[in-house]
């Protein structure tokens, strides 16, 4: 069938094209017009804007940390409105099908669950099956388990790390690679209470440092396209911004991304010894291109921190609103769930309001800024359309800011900056540029050949209205939304990545399991035919 | 050839599932009960209830839920089996049975815990032999009743805060608190099957106060029958746990309201479907409308059901996904002595189709 979405203005920052005209598909996949310009159907989007399906690189919304937080919180996600009869649990308060749906309004088509522990990959998976509309992916998490620090302390070679690091990816069935506080978790273990970039773990003397470039290596020279995900050490914390200034150096001359950088933008000037480094941050940025990051802005309300970061969250617990909270010592890094209120008259929480819009304002290349909240740590995701507005209207954000607390606003450089983005860099910042971290060659773009995965909103002056609720959405070139209404269910695939391995590792491997823990491997397996859907995984090749 | 019975007499699967949905159809309220299956039995059941309106539970809901209830109104420190049994120094078992609970998922480990400080408290009046090389095993209190004020006793000791010094095991619990302010990574291990709420939240208090100065953690030993595996499908799906009703169109929680054994004993819930895949008898707090269980034949219900039909096991008859004690977490089980049994999973989607066609279905 092909099916034309005619007359929108067309943004397709990939191939330079913003303007009036028609986009085609056929089978799932963008193609050329026809010679004889006829379609089996028409959708118009006269006055619309369209766009690839957009790519959330760093969300969680899946997996044990994920789904225990809501367990732990039942009274923050009440549904109160009926099901719908074509989309069952859609309205079941941050559900998985909830989930689904909610992105799916917003144009979005593509999500990456960033932090699954690899033993618990198969738990993770099976959540991202029951989440409707959109492809997935995971990052698995490695950094703090003792496997890799054991070869890490007997000075195994880089091929034997990249060997584990393949297999790990295989058995999760991941599509990264993620490190969280380096070693900061197996520290933890030992009853350190603080962990820096060149501090070393207890049993296994080697440095976070040393794990952090050790895996930056390894997912490099297995030609995963997407680089080593760093979430770095002392999130949170006053003067933290070094930390993350060290880490940029240390990226040296491979790719590396770093996660949710307004967590690392905080210095230590002002009266409250809390202050904004965001300018500080993004000149690095600027000036290192093979570095990437994502922002994880936060917005104000009410939400729950989950984070691997198990030895931040046991010294945040004491600061949860409301006051409960779960720590996991978990198999390698664990982690804690800690509900959170960042509220606007909060001289922090407005600091870091502002740090996170000044990294998306000081950047200066679009397709080396990711848009996150780190959902739901900054803020769930569900703000996103709020957050384009704010990025879209030097007015708006001076209409935020007289309402925040003036001494908090003058730790920062935000009420000075003027920038506003346009569309074409929303549209590189949320398409193009993900799809290209990510090493997905056919999202992200509107050229023939590719995915059908396409978003068309209302030129509305409300920004945030606009992005709230597309007008429709395709999904492999299937309606999926209408005004703003998922009108029925799909069900798309996790994207995975599998480099090649010695076989000796697997074997390497399954006596470890067995002599450390008794066990077999295979537990952690995560088959096919164990997930409940038709074909739920799809390969995404490595770099050669 | 699957096995079925309508009014106890043998009939064909297909018939059984058309009375099945019959009976569904007339129900003003039905209730999907024991949901002892693996994950892709809870999934089916889960989006049949919401279809159809009811409510669901799982046979050891009351102790997951008194867990449940104290963590999601508190804070807790927890790990895993695994980081257990490779590193930790210090064990509290806490409760009847619970250190056979853990040996038993242990059996393949090589290193038996050579050098590990064990403590008992209320173990039961025989317990077993512990502690292949253990260095100390002190086990104190024989009544479970006793446990709320020995874990009172015992924090108030780790708090360094005055308590009163009485009773045989006063000195011992002194003792104890010290050898727990001393590990290096301790974990306290219980079941919530045999603790009440107070206990349990002490527990965590405990457990709380002594990582002001090193390290412990707790790890609850799970209740059978796939409980955590379903809590955590019911998590993602609906967003609740157990003992949640769909009566108003949304999944609604509340443990007493949606407690099963209420609905059936009080008559609110006019249609009980029992799910029991691993083989655990039948309650006898009902009499299910519609039984799916392992061993039809061997199980004696309160009444006839007017629907029976068997299925098989997880990871016996045929794969499946539940939760294992030994990991933790979720995992792929492949089927020991495959056979044609029938999944509940497979029932259950059939008997939805039944009732509402094949459409809109979520899984």
């Amino acid at each position: 069938m092909l099916t034309r979405i005619a007359g929108g203005r067309v943004i397709d920052p990939a191939h330079g094209r913003d303007g009036v005209g028609d986009v085609w598909m056929r089978d799932g996949r963008i193609v050329d017009a026809p010679p004889d310009g006829r379609a089996d159907a028409t959708y118009d989007a006269a006055k619309k804007i369209v766009m690839a399906g957009a790519i959330d690189i760093h969300s969680h919304i899946a997996g044990w940390n994920e789904n225990t937080a809501r367990l732990l919180l039942p009274e923050q996600h009440r549904a109160a409105a009926p099901r719908p009869p074509a989309t069952p649990l859609s309205n079941a308060g941050w559900s998985t099908f909830q989930t689904g749906c909610l992105y799916a309004a917003m144009g979005f088509t593509t999500v990456v669950e960033p932090a699954v522990s690899p033993h618990c990959a198969l738990h993770a998976h099976l959540e991202l099956a029951d989440i409707p509309i959109i492809d997935k992916a995971t990052l698995a998490v490695l950094g703090n388990d003792d496997y890799l620090l054991g070869l890490l302390r007997s000075s195994e070679s880089e091929a034997a790390i990249a060997d584990y690091v393949a297999w790990t990816l295989d058995m999760s069935r991941s599509l990264g690679i993620k490190v969280v506080n380096a070693g900061g978790a197996a520290a933890f273990k030992e009853n350190v209470r603080a962990f820096s970039f060149d501090d070393t773990v207890p049993s296994y003397g080697v440095t976070s440092r040393r794990i952090v470039k050790a895996l930056q290596r390894a997912v490099s020279e297995l030609g995963v396209p997407h680089p080593l995900h760093v979430h770095c050490n002392n999130l949170g914390l006053a003067g933290n911004a070094d930390t993350a200034l060290a880490t940029i150096a240390a990226a040296e001359d491979l790719p590396l991304h770093l996660a949710h950088l307004q967590f690392y933008g905080y210095g230590k000037e002002g009266e409250r010894g809390f202050s904004s480094a965001a300018p500080s941050l993004a000149a690095a940025v600027n000036a290192t291109p093979n570095v990437t990051i994502d922002v994880g802005q936060v917005m104000f309300g009410q939400t729950v921190t989950i984070s691997s970061d198990v030895l931040r969250q046991f010294n945040a617990r004491n600061q949860a609103r409301p006051r409960k909270w779960l720590i996991l010592d978990g198999d390698g890094n664990g982690g804690g769930i800690v509900p959170y209120e960042y509220r606007r008259k909060d001289f922090h929480n407005a600091v870091q309001w502002a740090v996170g819009l000044e990294l998306f304002l000081l950047i200066d290349d679009t397709r080396r800024v990711f848009f996150t909240t780190d959902h739901p740590n900054g803020a769930p995701f569900t703000s996103y359309p709020e957050i384009f507005a704010l990025l879209m209207s030097r007015d708006l954000r001076a209409q935020w800011i007289a309402d925040l607390p003036p001494a908090a606003m003058a730790v920062t450089t935000l009420p000075s900056i003027s920038r506003e983005y346009s569309l074409a860099e929303i549209a590189a910042m949320t398409r193009v540029a993900p799809a290209k971290l990510l090493g997905l060659a056919d999202r992200g773009h509107l050229a023939p050949g590719a995915i059908a995965d396409v978003a068309v909103y209302e030129d509305a002056a409300d920004r945030a209205r606009m992005f709230r609720a597309a007008a429709l959405v395709f999904k492999d070139g299937e309606l999926v939304v209408r005004g703003g209404k998922v009108t029925h269910y799909r069900f798309g695939r996790a994207l995975t990545v599998r480099p090649d391995r010695d076989r000796a590792t697997d074997r390497r491997l399954k006596a470890y399991y067995e002599d450390r823990f008794g066990i077999s491997d295979g537990y952690f397996k995560v088959p096919a035919h164990a997930i409940g859907r038709p074909e739920p995984f799809e390969r995404v090749p490595c770099v050669s | 050839m699957p096995q079925a019975w309508i009014a106890g007499k043998p009939a064909t699967l297909e018939a059984a599932i058309a009375e099945a949905a019959r009976l569904l159809r007339a129900s003003r309220l039905p209730l999907i009960a024991g949901l002892g299956t693996d994950v892709a039995g809870a999934r089916a059941a889960i989006a049949l209830a919401e279809r159809a309106g009811a409510a669901i539970d799982h046979m050891h809901s009351g102790a997951l839920l008194r867990e449940l209830d104290v963590m999601r109104s508190s804070g807790v420190t927890l790990t895993t089996p695994g980081e257990t049994a490779v590193r930790a120094d210090t064990l509290l078992f806490v409760g009847t049975g619970v250190a056979e609970a853990w040996a038993a998922t242990q059996q393949k480990r090589r290193d038996g815990g050579a050098g590990r400080r064990v403590f008992r408290l209320c173990p039961g009046r025989s317990p077993a032999p512990l502690g292949a090389g253990a260095t100390a095993v002190t086990a104190v209190g024989k009544k479970a009743e006793e446990l709320p004020a020995m874990l009172a006793v015992l924090r108030a000791h780790i708090a360094g805060r005055p308590t009163g010094e009485h009773g045989p095991s006063a000195k011992a619990l002194r003792e104890i608190a010290a050898e727990l302010k001393a590990a290096r990574f301790g974990v306290a291990i219980w079941s919530a099957a045999t603790l009440d709420a107070l206990a349990i939240e002490m527990l965590c208090g405990l457990v709380n106060d002594l990582n002001a100065t090193t390290r412990f953690s707790a790890l609850p030993l799970p209740p059978a029958d796939n409980a955590v595996g379903v809590l955590q499908t019911c998590g993602w799906m609906t967003g609740m746990p157990m003992r949640t009703g769909f009566g108003r169109g949304f999944p609604e929680h509340d443990p007493w309201l949606f407690d099963g054994r209420r609905l059936a004993q009080s008559g609110e819930a006019d249609c009980v479907v029992w799910i029991s895949a691993y083989g655990t008898p039948a309650p006898q707090w009902a009499a299910p409308t519609i039984a799916l269980t392992r061993q039809a034949a061997g199980t004696t219900f309160a009444a006839t059901p007017r629907v029976c039909i068997e299925v098989g096991c997880p990871g016996v008859d045929h794969a499946g996904v539940e939760y294992l004690p030994q990991i933790g977490t979720l995992a792929h089980v492949e089927a020991a002595k495959p056979s044609e049994a029938v999944s509940a999973a497979n029932v259950i989607a059939r008997l939805a189709s039944a009732l509402f066609g094949d459409g809109a279905r979520p899984c």
